[in-house]
């Protein structure tokens, strides 16, 4: 049986994995919109992102742009599956407690 | 397994359903798909025209094709230099990408040379096709079937009206080639409103 992701289960980090599932692998989602879409701070998101980094579930990428220095984030194959199988685990457990 | 987690469970696939659906509608107001509709209107604008003043086809073309690299150009400067775009191919991918269309249009200029004399219904359908083989080689890149199918499509259309319907080609390629990459610009960027 799947099971859930400690690392992805935190409220935060499950709305990262969320936003950055929904682009094409080939993509990447700007640090500051990420921050805007989940209404987060600059230090609560850069402390789960390490977490998930850490863990190979995101990768990072920090470079400049208009001389601006920009950071670039997107799940890794591994964050993907782990991502489908938390929400696979998920319904489970609503499809059992509905036995 | 007792409700209360049956209840959290259902928190959190709301919670993740919610910010998928918002993403899918931040990403579908970016410039992303401008491309498409950028194009796509070149397509049905420039076919159409042809259609009607075959004599000007060379002048015509071109002013259009610099049209289109001139906006290709500004909607990609564009989105790499706002604060709120979302999506973003790596810088060197970005390169690789531009490089990959100039030399793709360069060997199908340097094919035509080899192959002249040529009509200017050839010339439309080399440049049409060659245009879909890059879709559909990007799509194989980036894992995108939906690019993949979208050159075919056209591709198909391409090829049905130069061998069936020579003598409307044009207008044929203006609707069917143009309205389908215009279309499918609109498509996604109306589809997660």
């Amino acid at each position: 049986m799947t099971e859930l992701d400690n690392i992805i289960h935190q409220p935060l980090r499950l709305r990262i994995m969320s936003a950055l599932v929904v682009l094409e692998p080939a993509e990447q989602m700007d640090f500051i919109f990420l921050r805007n879409l989940l209404k987060a701070t600059d230090g609560n998101l850069g402390s789960h992102l390490a977490k998930l980094e850490e863990n190979s579930y995101i990768k990072t990428e920090k470079t400049f742009i208009a001389r601006k220095p920009r950071t670039f984030i997107s799940a890794t194959d591994k964050g993907r599956d782990a991502f489908n199988n938390h929400v696979a685990a998920l319904r489970q457990i609503i499809k059992d407690t509905n036995k | 397994m007792d409700t209360g987690n049956s209840e959290n469970a259902q928190e959190s696939l709301a919670a993740i359903e919610n910010i998928m659906k918002q993403t899918r509608k931040a990403i579908a107001s970016s410039h992303a798909n401008s491309l498409l509709i950028l194009w796509g209107v070149i397509w049905v604008v420039n076919n159409t025209v042809l259609q009607f003043y075959p004599d000007y086809a060379h002048y015509i073309s071109w002013g259009f094709v610099a049209v289109g690299m001139f906006g290709t150009f500004l909607i990609h400067h564009i989105s790499h230099t706002e604060p709120w775009v979302r999506t973003f191919l790596s810088q060197k991918t970005s390169r690789r990408l531009w490089w990959f269309w100039i030399l793709l249009f360069v060997y199908a200029f340097i094919w035509l040379k080899i192959l002249a004399p040529f009509n200017g219904l050839q010339i439309n359908a080399v440049f049409s096709t060659a245009a879909m083989f890059g879709y559909i080689v990007m799509g194989l890149w980036f894992g995108s079937y939906f690019m993949v199918w979208l050159g075919l499509a056209v591709t198909a259309t391409t090829l049905t009206g130069f061998y069936f319907i020579p003598h409307y080609y044009c207008l044929w390629m203006a609707v069917t080639g143009g309205g389908t990459i215009l279309l499918t610009g609109l498509y996604i960027r109306f589809r997660w409103r």
